[in-house]
């Protein structure tokens, strides 16, 4: 004779929508299917399904004999019914005692149609390839791009320096020599920034974290974009603390504090911008300041949203992408940003990166 | 005495600017449009330095610098890459296959200049 609580757990499934079947957890034999399960599975015979082997196709016998369900939360997928119609259920096997028996109580989940699930997945894969290609045309792209860059900046270069030995360079010449190559450089970091961007927005990025020397990625940083400036200005360093590694990844790294300290060159026009690191107990923190122009308080919320540039920056080159780069890349390292500045006095930029055990 | 530079770059719109620009220095250079052409005037020429693309037909700048460092004719001479790739992967490759010094397109003569008085040491 059936047990009360043998009874109760028939009528709960009877009462579940969704088909449910209680399965031997040792023989992993069906023993009672509820009236949907049924349906779907035994084209309505109760007895073609239950006291008998759990099978993945219920149409070709295939049964799910390397099947183990050791924890509560499993599941397994059926794809075909005894008609041999083709359906995806996924169902999640639990484990219940009845009568301190244990049994799998599996409820199903009718997902879609085969074929609807395959085209999706095509249809993911064409995507996925899709973004792919755009991304690897974006950086053949800039790559193609920065050839010609490449030989304008040379042929200026040129024409500086023959215009000088030739005795001919004067002021008018000098300004628009540098015109046409601070130009070239601007139109350069546009292209990165928006090969990034498009980087970032395919999901291509792919954050390879590894033990970085940030001073090493400063000094590098200092000799080949930050040196030698026409202007003469440089950047100041402080450093605190005793120097450690933390675990982020250098070429984000590298970009996050490329864009900053650009930044900062391009607002501290007045002065050397600077950059402070300091090795607290449990984490560095970086800040990097300029002593321009400032941000009014009311763009601060929005400062670091693609395409958004300060309201007083008309004058000053830039697409308004570096600094949303910059959020993206520290927060995909697991670092923090923060920005405080008053106006006609200058901004700081603060990150910080714990060390990583 | 004027140093011999080898520039190995197959645009030749920017080769040519470099060398003018690279004689005003006093250097002596010499032109190869690709890697293989590139390592051929090495063992001719024995430059005191070269100037190399990357990306480029043939035999790629990495390549090369494999070649250099197997070639005990060659493996003296110090390479530095000149290219567009800016990535840090791309630099420490480079650094690990033996360059002497990295240099990122597009660039301003004054930063190539710095880095070729850098590994010539003068």
């Amino acid at each position: 004779m059936k047990s009360q609580q043998y009874i109760k757990v028939s009528h709960l499934m009877n009462g579940i929508k969704e088909p449910v079947l209680l399965i031997d957890p040792s023989e992993l034999t069906v023993l009672k299917a509820n009236d949907t399960a049924v349906e779907l599975l035994g084209g309505g015979k109760r007895k073609a399904i239950t006291g008998k082997p759990l099978q993945m196709h219920y149409g070709n016998g295939q049964q799910l004999q390397d099947m183990i369900l050791p924890s509560p939360g499993d599941s397994f997928i059926i794809t075909t019914t005894l008609t041999g119609s083709k359906i995806l259920i996924d169902f999640k096997a639990n484990r219940i005692n009845i009568n301190r028996k244990p049994f799998l109580l599996a409820i199903g989940k009718l997902i879609e149609k085969k074929q609807t699930l395959k085209l999706q997945l095509q249809h993911l894969e064409k995507e996925k390839a899709l973004h792919e290609m755009k991304a690897n045309f974006m950086s053949m792209t800039s790559h193609e791009f920065r050839t010609p860059l490449t030989a304008i900046a040379s042929a200026v270069d040129l024409l500086e320096a023959r215009l000088q030995m030739d005795g001919m360079m004067n002021s008018f010449y000098q300004h628009n020599v540098s015109k046409v190559s601070t130009e070239v450089f601007n139109l350069n970091s546009m292209l990165d920034e928006i090969l990034t961007l498009s980087k970032i927005m395919s999901n291509n990025y792919e954050v390879k974290k590894a033990p970085v020397d940030v001073m090493q990625v400063l000094n590098y940083l200092k000799f080949q974009y930050f040196s030698e400036r026409k202007d003469e200005r440089i950047l100041n360093l402080k450093i605190s603390g005793e120097p450690r590694k933390i675990s982020v990844d250098k070429n984000q790294l590298s970009k996050i504090l490329t864009n900053l300290i650009s930044n900062a060159f391009k607002y501290s026009v007045k002065k050397n911008p600077s950059i402070q690191l300091s090795y607290h107990k449990h984490k560095l923190v970086i800040k990097v300041f300029d002593y321009g122009i400032g941000i009014p308080a009311k763009d601060i919320p929005h400062l670091f949203n693609s395409f958004y540039r300060g309201s007083n920056v008309d004058h000053i080159e830039g697409t308004g992408l570096g600094l949303a780069i910059v959020k993206t890349f520290t927060e995909m390292n697991n670092g923090t940003i923060d920005v405080t500045s008053e106006e006609n006095k200058g901004t700081t930029f603060t990150l910080s990166f714990r060390y990583e055990p | 005495m004027n140093r011999t530079i080898l520039l190995i770059e197959d645009k030749t719109s920017l080769s040519e600017t470099l060398k003018t620009l690279l004689e005003m220095h006093q250097f002596k250079v010499i032109l190869a449009g690709n890697g293989e052409d590139g390592i051929k005037l090495a063992r001719q020429r024995q430059p005191d330095l070269v100037i190399s693309d990357v990306y480029m037909p043939v035999i790629n700048g990495y390549e090369l610098l494999e070649s250099f460092k197997q070639d005990s004719d060659l493996s003296n001479i110090p390479v530095i890459m000149l290219t567009a790739k800016t990535e840090i992967e791309e630099i420490n490759l480079a650094f690990k296959k033996g360059a002497a010094g990295y240099v990122t397109k597009p660039f301003l003569f004054k930063n190539l200049h710095a880095t070729i008085k850098k590994v010539l040491l003068v």
